[in-house]
């Protein structure tokens, strides 16, 4: 992973130290909270339900165990023990107070952490496959582009305006395992058959009100002049976009207006205008960049030590264990995505012990060990048993993805977390949710789509009907290649009739499907009839 | 009637005015009429920029002789998270913060569509 | 005449304004150096211009700087209006004045105008300031400095971090002092 050296670390260190004078000026009355509030926001500082909310940028979900230590000790002494790990593969902390963050912001600097443009109309962490450099499928290391863009974006005088938030995020295998058509740009990585590395690259994707699927404006862009095209989206977006509805300022919607075509037109017109030798990085700086992501120094091993392939052992749940995951996950009942600073040392031990001392976070809110020795799965699976983080469930029903919801976030409706509770609960039964097979539940509370709902086998949307709440609900979204959007299944049950419309929607797959269908695959096939008249009286 | 609320720009937490001060806990926020009758206690607020953030008057109602937000985010809001009991204001477990959990998490409705019974 | 703040190298100075804003619907005054809508100036622009004074033109967030192209050689000051501090297309204006339009005379930010977005300005090229908020010139220059380092060229001429410690690891770079603005 990236290692900060000493001006890297400088950066962080005289952004911790601008944030404090900004803090200062707001906390005197220099300047009012709407001069203030961009300002906390691009540094993470969200004011919620109960607290300000502190968004600690994982670029490209990746820790080392120093870091993952240094949130835990943040979490016990500024927080209440425990922090949220979200879809974006950041950090949320629930319980902070404004006058906390900047000490906050330099002791996460000692580590070579920030919370800089996790959240305001500027680029935000870019995301990249959680697998990345540890997967034998993927055409390069999508984390190095991450890191680039990482860089060049961040206190980009130009670009930190914009008329919304702005997400980015690579992807370097055939699977695309992040999402990549969600996203404002995505991009990936592919080799053209002279062998030289470049990107496709999508716009105008994202979740939300209106959900959208990003779009191919360019094929090929050879992967040198990366910078100088992003540069050249982003100007056009900036100068173009609408400003007078917060609703209709998402790159999404500039290309949808345009079309396709015509904003492809208008971004490489802008790109042969700018001067890419000022933008784009020398060869010597991405080797630079490169090198922080070489392949690490493996014992050969008698089979591949990924995830996905692993022995059966003798124990039955040790055997499920493999077969689901070699990564910890949170128990079926307790909040998806927290964990608490305990939790964290024990998983950062881990890492040291078995995973070359690096952590993973994935974007369905899970994390991972990378590089674990199949001979040492046993010992690790012991040890995340003990802490409680061995539930043998990753991607089937009882690993739902939740956004915090109405307990924490003012721009709720409705709760989210209680919901993903009790259908965990419902299906807690590990040989039921195996035989069930992978179904992702994702779950928002409001139209902002932070569980990315749209992108669920079943999607999950809180909504607030005459002040209860009501849950909407979506089938056969999905975030990887074959990416597709949810859709309605019919009006919105209430909190109580949840649990017992997804055993419905289990029980439907159950009989229709056919060999080998995941529960997507069956809604994919029989179309959404069968479950709307399962659930709903009235469908017949 | 109406309360008036804020967060606290320092914590970030919610508090309740009551006769020039802020109050942590619901309870012991000070009642309105309406808004007309709080429009001059919400414009001091609206005055005090570096105490609290965003000023804003909630509807509360009287639930078996205690006072209670009417809006659904605002009970939470005087509570806390539900998935945690023991964090929040919550935490105080005195007879108005069990009312207040009474009044936000009593029976949920039936809903108004008909499920098949399985 | 108002004041503003002008940066001339690394020093950043109060100086007499000598140009006064002429909106639309006023009489443009005989003489001295005035200031107009882009247009205005594109409908008057020739003979404002040949009248021997100084004209500049005042662009709002939405109109584009490529429209002074014909102009801008005679033009004295361009004026981007910050119509609300977080509405950043003037940040891109800028750019492309002082980029691929190659303009080099005065740059001033107006409207909204705030010591806290005086780093991307002066990075973005302007190079005169009407703050909205007081701030002083050592205010607004250490604002603009609170950095030691950037990631990305600019229309400054601060170098990226790269070249930065390119030039250390071979001897020819400096350590700067850990001063940052305040």
């Amino acid at each position: 992973m990236y290692r900060y050296d000493d001006l890297d670390r400088q950066m962080l260190t005289d952004r911790s130290n601008e944030f404090r004078l900004q803090a200062e000026r707001r906390l005197s009355g220099d300047i009012t909270e709407d001069q203030f509030k961009p300002l906390r926001l691009m540094n993470g500082l969200y004011l919620q339900l109960h607290a300000y909310m502190l968004r600690i940028a994982i670029p490209y979900g990746t820790l080392n165990t120093a870091q993952l230590r240094r949130l835990a000790w943040v979490a016990s002494t500024y927080d209440k023990g425990y922090g949220h790990f979200t879809t974006r593969t950041n950090l949320q902390l629930h319980w902070i107070k404004l006058r906390d963050a900047p000490d906050i912001l330099d002791s996460l600097a000692e580590v070579g952490l920030h919370a800089i443009q996790t959240s305001g109309n500027c680029i935000r962490n870019v995301t990249a496959d959680p697998y990345a450099g540890a997967t034998a499928d993927e055409i390069d290391d999508p984390r190095v582009w991450a890191e680039v863009i990482r860089q060049w974006s961040t206190v980009h005088p130009e670009f930190s305006y914009l008329p919304r938030k702005f997400k980015i995020a690579v992807t370097a295998a055939e699977k695309d395992r992040a999402a990549i058509r969600s996203y404002d740009i995505g991009l990936h990585v592919r080799r053209t058959r002279e062998g030289e590395l470049s990107f496709e690259v999508l716009v105008g994707g994202g979740q939300g009100r209106t959900p959208y699927l990003a779009k191919t404006i360019r094929e090929h862009l050879p992967a040198g002049r990366l910078l100088s095209y992003l540069d050249a989206i982003l100007r056009v977006y900036n100068r173009q976009s609408r400003r007078d509805n917060i609703h209709k300022q998402r790159i999404k919607i500039l290309v949808a207006t345009l079309g396709v075509e015509e904003f492809t037109r208008r971004v490489e017109a802008e790109w042969a205008l700018n001067d890419g030798a000022d933008i784009d990085l020398p060869d010597t700086e991405l080797a630079r960049i490169r090198a922080n992501f070489r392949p690490l120094a493996f014992e050969p091993q008698p089979a591949k030590s990924q995830a996905f392939e692993a022995a059966k052992a003798a124990d039955a749940e040790f055997a499920r264990f493999t077969r689901r995951n070699v990564h910890a996950h949170k128990v079926p009942g307790q909040t998806p995505g927290d964990a608490t600073s305990e939790q964290m040392q024990v998983i950062a031990d881990l890492a040291d012990a078995y995973s070359q001392g690096e952590v993973r976070v994935n974007y369905t809110q899970n994390l991972v060990l990378p590089h674990v020795k199949l001979a040492d799965v046993p010992a690790v699976y012991a040890r995340l048993k003990e802490a409680g983080l061995a539930t043998a469930n990753i991607d089937l029903i009882t690993d739902i993805i939740a956004c915090p919801g109405l307990d924490y976030c003012t721009l709720a409706n409705a709760r989210a977390i209680p919901v993903a509770q009790a259908i965990a609960r419902r299906f807690a039964d590990p040989e039921r949710a195996e035989a069930i097979g992978e179904l992702p539940i994702k779950i928002s509370g409001c139209i902002n789509a932070c569980g990315h709902h749209h992108l669920g086998a079943i999607g999950i949307l809180g909504v607030d009907k005459k002040g209860e709440e009501y849950y909407q609900l979506s089938l056969g979204g999905s975030g990887g290649d074959d990416a597709s959007l949810a859709s309605i299944l019919g009006p919105a049950v209430s909190a109580n009739q949840t649990p017992d419309a997804i055993e419905a929607l289990v029980e439907t797959y159950l009989v229709h499907r056919q060999e080998g269908e995941r529960f997507l695959d069956t809604v994919r096939r029989t179309g959404l009839q069968p479950f709307k008249e399962a659930v709903y009286v009235d469908a017949h | 009637m109406k309360v008036l609320t804020a967060n606290s720009l320092e914590t970030g937490e919610a508090l309740f005015w009551n006769k020039g001060q802020w109050a942590v806990r619901f309870a012991d926020g000070e009642r309105f009429e309406g808004d007309e009758a709080a429009a001059p206690v919400l414009a001091q607020a609206e005055g005090q920029p570096t105490a609290v953030v965003a000023p804003y008057l909630i509807d509360v109602e009287e639930v078996e002789g205690h006072w209670v937000p009417i809006a659904f985010r605002e009970r939470l809001r005087a509570l806390g998270p539900s998935n945690h009991r023991q964090h929040g204001k919550q935490a105080d477990g005195d007879a108005d913060v069990e009312a207040l959990v009474a009044a936000t998490f009593v029976a949920r409705s039936a809903g108004r569509v008909k499920l098949i019974k399985r | 005449m108002s004041t503003l703040i002008k940066l001339e190298s690394d020093r950043a100075v109060l100086a007499l304004d000598p140009f006064v804003y002429v909106p639309d619907e006023a009489e443009v005054p005989a003489g001295g150096d005035i200031i107009v809508s882009l247009s205005r100036l594109v409908s008057e622009g020739d003979a404002l211009l040949g009248a021997g004074r100084r004209v500049g033109v005042r662009l709002q967030p939405s109109e584009a700087v490529e429209d002074l192209a014909y102009d801008l050689p005679r033009l004295a000051v361009v004026e981007l209006a910050f119509a609300k501090f977080r509405d950043g297309r003037p940040y891109s204006s800028a750019r492309v004045l002082r980029g691929r339009l190659n303009y080099r005379g005065e740059l001033r930010a107006v409207g909204d105008v705030l010591r806290e977005q005086a780093l991307h300005m002066v990075r973005c090229g302007f190079d005169a300031f009407e703050p909205a908020d007081g701030s002083t010139p050592d205010q607004w220059l250490a604002a603009a400095h609170r950095y030691r380092h950037v990631y990305q060229r600019a229309a400054d001429d601060r170098q990226p971090i790269f070249v930065e410690r390119d030039l250390n690891a071979s001897g020819l770079g400096h350590n700067r002092p850990d001063e940052v603005g305040a």
